[in-house]
């Protein structure tokens, strides 16, 4: 008797674990940065020619500490990142004047300068978009996947990171967060 | 006393499936957790061709990229990927071989900035260690149950079971029968 409630019990467990497995719908794909409430990594992205300019020839983080900024990282192939686009514009017009800085990075995306700038004509980006040739600015940021992107305060801190295409409730929490 | 060993014994083969399934099951769980918790990503389903991915590594660079895991797949490691970031990541391997960094300062370059979750084995230490422990555990754990049932199976074969005593009563009856017969 004591043996047959030994029998039962494991594969009870067993069967709780089997059904567990079945329901317990898809893994959390989440992974945590390791950025957040660390320093924005330095980095110089060299600029595509329409914002030279004003910005030079390439765009340095170091140069604008004390500066609000929204790191936005794109692809050209990257059909989310055409979704966020225009979002992206909107939000960096209405934020200028409260000195906030957006900086686009196209990544992963090696070589395709002409493809870059098709998206960049598209979507009239006024704020600053240079090219990472050879992703390690992405590498640099624990990029997973385009797109994404980084929030940072006047003190140059992470504050928060948007995997996927970013949407207003999440522009208007975070920019306001960034501001404080 | 010995009488019930047999009957015993013939009850234990459930048992004995049920632990090695058991150990088996934990052993493939536990393996099968450390790949199985990819980021999330809005690369497209179908992979772009990769930049890099044409760009000759040297073995050494290839077994660094053989430990870390593309960011933007499922369970595949930065050697294996097609994916453009993966390629890039070769290249930067192979770039910082070249600069003269060792094996583990790159290994290193890649878990300070993507943390653990990069390694495609995980770190045997802290937490970690159970992913390694308990498939060696599970399999020592079956191996020694079936060790012990065994022994109990062969002690049970080599001992005769008394005969009941109304059986030999029977026996001895049927034996002095016999002898006045004769």
């Amino acid at each position: 008797m004591r043996r047959l409630i030994v029998v039962v019990a494991v594969v009870a467990v067993l069967a709780g674990l089997f059904l567990y497995g079945l329901f317990r719908g898809p893994p959390n794909r989440d992974v945590p940065s390791n950025l957040i409430g660390k320093p924005a990594p330095q980095f110089t992205l060299p600029l595509y020619e329409r914002f030279q300019p004003k910005y030079g020839a390439s765009f340095s983080v170091d140069a604008h500490k004390g500066t609000p900024m929204v790191i936005n990282f794109w692809a050209s192939w990257c059909n989310p990142c055409f979704d966020e686009a225009p979002l992206l514009e909107r939000y960096y017009r209405q934020y200028r004047d409260r000195g906030v800085l957006f900086v686009g990075v196209q990544t992963q995306d090696r070589g395709k300068y002409d493809a870059g700038r098709r998206f960049i004509d598209r979507f009239g980006y006024t704020f600053p978009v240079g090219m990472d040739n050879d992703s390690s600015i992405g590498v640099e940021y624990a990029l997973f996947g385009v797109p994404e992107t980084y929030f940072v305060d006047r003190s140059g801190t992470v504050v928060y990171k948007q995997v996927g295409p970013v949407t207003p409730a999440v522009m208007d929490k975070e920019l306001e967060a960034i501001l404080r | 006393m010995t009488r019930a060993a047999t009957p015993a014994a013939r009850r234990r083969p459930p048992l004995l499936l049920t632990a090695l399934a058991a150990a088996l099951l934990l052993a493939g769980a536990a393996r099968a957790q450390p790949a199985a918790a990819p980021p999330a990503t809005t690369q497209p389903a179908t992979t772009q061709p990769a930049a890099g991915s044409d760009v000759e590594i040297s073995d050494r660079a290839y077994a660094i990229a053989r430990q870390l895991r593309c960011p933007v797949c499922t369970a595949e490691s930065v050697a294996d990927s097609n994916a453009e970031i993966a390629g890039e990541m070769r290249l930067l391997i192979q770039q910082q071989l070249d600069a003269g960094k060792s094996k583990e300062q790159i290994v290193s370059y890649f878990r300070q900035r993507y943390g653990d979750w990069i390694l495609l084995d995980p770190p045997k230490t802290g937490l970690h260690l159970v992913v390694w422990l308990l498939p060696l555990l599970a399999l020592l754990g079956g191996a020694a149950a079936l060790v012990l049932l065994v022994r109990r199976w062969r002690t049970a074969a080599e001992t005769t079971p008394d005969a009941p005593e109304e059986d030999l009563d029977r026996v001895r009856a049927a034996l002095r029968a016999r002898e006045d017969d004769a």
